[in-house]
């Protein structure tokens, strides 16, 4: 902070400038997730009251209701853990490999197999419902999680290969080379030299493929069950033609978000690292 | 215990699609030399070394090393180490992790990596830097550190891919003769790609000049400077290069624009030809009579030396002298190239006309 006793004036306010922009920025993102937590924290009664009320007492009784008895949503959490964790380690174990021969080998028909992995994120997924649904039941996979898992892997590994490519591509091709004169061979010129090069990258297309099959509603709701029926879609039974519970909801929204902000603060130095990768050429300073 | 290796290329050819990048490369080099590639860029210098390193193929033509066909041999069985332009230093690992890498990947012992190490290290004095990060270096440091990962694990030859260019030209000059002093104390075979003649000559025990995908002369510098094989090359080496003028060679006698000297080629008294006329800067001085008329357009004077603008038969010259008293702009005066330093070569191929 010393430094800003040099700063030219105009360098103050611009930056009070930048933080008020930011500010709103965040406000905008912020206030329905606020407005979320504080729904949660109120009586059914509350919630409804007009004008809204301000001052209330807070209670817990929402996030009991979800986590205990009849109307819990641990089950439905279980689900999208199991689907998310096994879709998003499935896609990093062929997605870096993958990038990684698109980035770097001569091989015929690049190009094209390029543009199919591509072509598959171009359609819209509401298109591909019904050719899902069909083929998991032909081959008895609706509501398994191999089945649910198989259909996320459709549009994780594509997106996952596309990001990790350009991590890959960043890397000068002299590095590996000189590994492999270093007799490294490909597959430990891989693991030593480039790999950990890419680790930001790693874990920043890790988060967004778990954030991504998280937050997926529209196929589990479709090709689910009971026995594979992520949280995302236990919400919306709170939402139903009699009434909305919204301050279930809230409570459960909460919930279901608990666990990618944790991962996000986690991750936050290694998606900051992973954003800036390669902004200087060479990959000095890391 | 020497492990210099020799190497030999044999009518190399690559490809890049429909370019033919290299047409044929022939070339020794004797072990323990200090070999430089010198050529402009995209003259096929640094396509030839990667060649031997294994990490471009052949499209034509084979490579040995101590005669044995590594043509299709991997990178990692030749036993040869490069060190690139970029360096190309792991940036993730420290200075220590980085010189041990070949070593590891060969699984030496770990006290006879650290040795190893740390030996490499002192020997291109960065031995204090071992637990900083290739980022927290230098340019000269990262060169260093290059320098020792290539040497540690004493490969029998050894690649340099223009290793001086990234550096400010005061420390180039310090590395350059360190470079030599280190080539010479591990006694190994040494192949040195530059663009930079000075370097080349200066550094090399012998040059191969690359052209257009050819190589075009192999010599020592003082051959290559004193014995240019083409025109080509004759303005290509030497700071300024040799001066060329367009002239004619009849019975002996060379005439350039309205000055004539008479039997100065008596080996070539057959001929009768129009050809290029090739004097070093150095080699002209001012003289009373006689020589080539010219006109002083401007002087560059560096203190201990200068180099002297001329036009001589309407064509722009330079001379170089160190004498002081130093002749102002527009003098008309006389200029005599040395007795027996004028180069001929052919007017239509460049060719040097003459032994």
């Amino acid at each position: 902070m010393s430094g800003m006793v040099n700063r030219k004036p105009g360098a103050a306010a611009r930056r009070l400038l930048m933080l008020i922009a930011a500010a709103c920025l965040v406000l905008i993102w912020a206030f329905p997730v606020f407005w979320g937590f504080l729904t949660s924290l109120k009586t059914e009664r509350d919630v409804l009251a007009w004008p809204p009320v301000l001052f209330f007492t807070p209670t817990l009784d929402n996030y009991r209701a979800v986590l205990e008895g009849s109307r819990s949503i641990l089950p439905n959490l279980w689900s999208s853990l199991v689907v998310t964790t096994s879709a998003t380690a499935i896609t990093m174990l062929f997605a870096v490999p993958a990038a990684y021969a698109m980035a770097r080998l001569k091989m015929r028909f690049k190009r094209t197999t390029g543009f199919y992995v591509l072509a598959t994120q171009m359609l819209p997924p509401v298109g591909l419902i019904i050719p899902y649904y069909i083929v998991l039941q032909k081959i008895g996979g609706l509501d398994t999680y191999a089945g649910i898992t198989t259909i996320y892997l459709t549009f994780s590994l594509p997106f996952a290969i596309w990001l990790m490519i350009t991590y890959f591509e960043d890397i000068p091709f002299e590095m590996e080379e000189a590994a492999l004169l270093d007799r490294a061979g490909r597959l430990r010129t891989l693991w030593y030299v480039i790999l950990p090069q890419v680790r930001g990258g790693m874990a920043v297309t890790t988060i967004f493929v778990f954030l991504n099959a998280w937050n997926e509603f529209l196929f589990a709701v479709v090709l689910g069950g009971n026995t594979v029926r992520p949280v995302t879609v236990a919400m919306y039974n709170f939402i139903s033609v009699e009434q909305t519970q919204w301050a279930l909801l809230s409570a459960a929204a909460m919930v279901a978000m608990a666990p990618v902000i944790v991962i996000g603060l986690a991750a936050q130095r290694h998606i900051v690292k992973g954003l800036t990768v390669g902004a200087v050429k060479g990959g000095g300073r890391r | 215990m020497s492990r210099s290796a020799s190497v030999r290329i044999e009518g190399a050819v690559k490809r890049h699609g429909k370019t033919t990048v290299l047409h044929g490369i022939d070339l020794a080099v004797k072990p323990g030399e200090f070999f430089a590639f010198l050529g402009p860029s995209g003259s096929g210098k640094t396509t030839t070394l990667r060649l031997l390193a294994g990490l471009e193929t052949l499209d034509g033509g084979r490579v040995f090393l101590d005669d044995v066909d590594v043509s299709h041999a991997e990178p990692g069985e030749r036993d040869v180490a490069m060190v690139f332009q970029s360096y190309a230093l792991y940036p993730h690992m420290t200075v220590r992790e980085n010189i041990a890498f070949p070593l590891r990947m060969i699984r030496e012992s770990a006290a006879a990596i650290e040795s190893a190490v740390t030996e490499a290290a002192t020997r291109v004095g960065i031995a204090h830097l071992l637990d900083r990060r290739p980022g927290q270096l230098s340019g000269g440091q990262q060169q260093r550190c290059a320098l020792a990962r290539a040497i540690v694990r004493k490969p029998r030859l050894f690649l340099l891919d223009e290793p001086l260019s990234n550096l400010d030209a005061k420390l180039r000059l310090e590395t350059r003769a360190e470079l030599r002093r280190l080539q010479r104390s591990l006694n190994v075979t040494a192949i040195y790609v530059t663009h930079d003649q000075e370097e080349a000559m200066t550094i090399a025990d012998r040059i191969a000049i690359f052209m257009d995908g050819r190589l075009v002369q192999v010599g020592t510098p003082h051959e290559i400077f004193h014995r240019p094989a083409s025109a080509q090359v004759a303005a290509f080496i030497g700071s300024p290069p040799m001066n060329l003028f367009p002239a004619h060679l009849e019975r002996g006698s060379l005439r350039i624009g309205a000055d004539a000297f008479e039997n100065a080629f008596p080996s070539l008294k057959d001929s009768d030809q129009s050809v290029q006329a090739g004097i070093r800067p150095g080699d002209l001085e001012v003289c009373a009579q006689g020589g080539l008329a010219a006109e002083v357009e401007f002087v560059e004077d560096f203190g201990d030396s200068a180099i002297v603008n001329l036009s001589i038969a309407g064509q722009r010259a330079k001379m170089r002298t160190e004498r002081r008293e130093l002749p102002a702009e527009g003098t008309r005066l006389r200029v005599a190239p040395r007795a027996g330093s004028i180069h001929l070569f052919s007017q239509s191929n460049g060719a040097r006309l003459h032994t």
